[in-house]
């Protein structure tokens, strides 16, 4: 019997925790910026499916990278609330939250903003001047993932994981 | 006592309006299903400068413990893509052909 989207969506879910927890691990660790980055793409990712998949269905949510930017926002807006004792969340951290979704999302390789946006959490790519550019050795300058705001960033990114990997 | 489906959507409408600038209006998709808890409630939310994607409804699980008592699915689409929408008045994804009800405002 093929898996049913609310088995998708609770298996999306449960990787992005996953991947959460692979992120602290290497943060704890001081692990490179890229591999912190790329551990907080693919959960971002892998949640933003997990709300997806249920109305639209796997076979419409698997394929693309590019959900992140748009979806995160609403996610955020939704699950503020319910870990902020009912506070809703302020239009400003909504701004940067709006603004850090759309750079997470283009650390996914596929995702380059139109080839104007190589830079990624994975592979090298070409630079301006035509300099090779690696992950590993390059600062990421949009994304301060020791903020206040993608810290709790990343709180919500976890609450809203979890409500899908509990589910039935 | 728990609210409505109708009184929390329109609770759901006046906060998300309260921190979402670019949120022009909000329409509460039909039917509403009161009697079934399971059946989420459904917002179409017009956002200025949101991505173009068509309709990609957003679902929550309902979360008792922490107050969200209904299952909820936003929809959100930018102006131009609810002018497109709303001569035929229905939102079609998959096997649903929802109904633009009330515009929720806010308070």
């Amino acid at each position: 019997m093929p898996a049913t989207d609310e088995e998708w969506a609770r298996s999306y879910a449960v990787q992005a925790l996953s991947d959460l927890d692979a992120r602290e691990k290497l943060a704890d660790t001081n692990a490179k910026k890229c591999h912190r980055l790329h551990f907080l793409q693919m959960a971002a990712e892998k949640t933003c499916k997990a709300h997806l998949v249920r109305a639209n269905g796997h076979n419409k949510v698997r394929k693309s990278h590019a959900y992140v930017a748009r979806n995160l926002p609403i996610i955020a807006r939704v699950f503020y609330p319910l870990t902020n004792d009912n506070n809703q969340i302020n239009q400003w951290e909504l701004l940067a939250i709006t603004r850090l979704a759309r750079e997470i999302e283009l650390l996914a390789p596929a995702c380059d903003d139109g080839d104007l946006r190589r830079d990624n959490s994975e592979y090298p790519w070409e630079g301006a001047r035509g300099e090779i550019c690696t992950p590993c050795e390059y600062n990421f300058p949009n994304i301060d993932d020791g903020s206040r705001t993608i810290i709790r960033l990343i709180k919500l990114i976890r609450t809203a994981a979890e409500s899908y990997s509990r589910q039935e | 006592m728990k609210k409505s489906k109708l009184e929390t959507a329109k609770s759901l409408a006046n906060a998300h309006f309260q921190v979402e600038p670019n949120l022009k209006r909000i329409y509460l998709i039909q039917p509403i299903n009161d009697q079934d808890p399971n059946d989420p409630i459904k917002l179409l939310e017009v956002v200025e400068g949101t991505i173009e994607r068509g309709i990609e409804p957003v679902s929550f699980p309902a979360d008792p413990a922490r107050g969200m008592e209904y299952p909820l699915m936003i929809i959100e689409i930018s102006p131009t893509e609810y002018k497109s929408i709303r001569t035929a008045g229905k939102v079609r994804l998959r096997n649903h052909d929802w109904t633009i009800g009330e515009e929720l405002l806010a308070r």
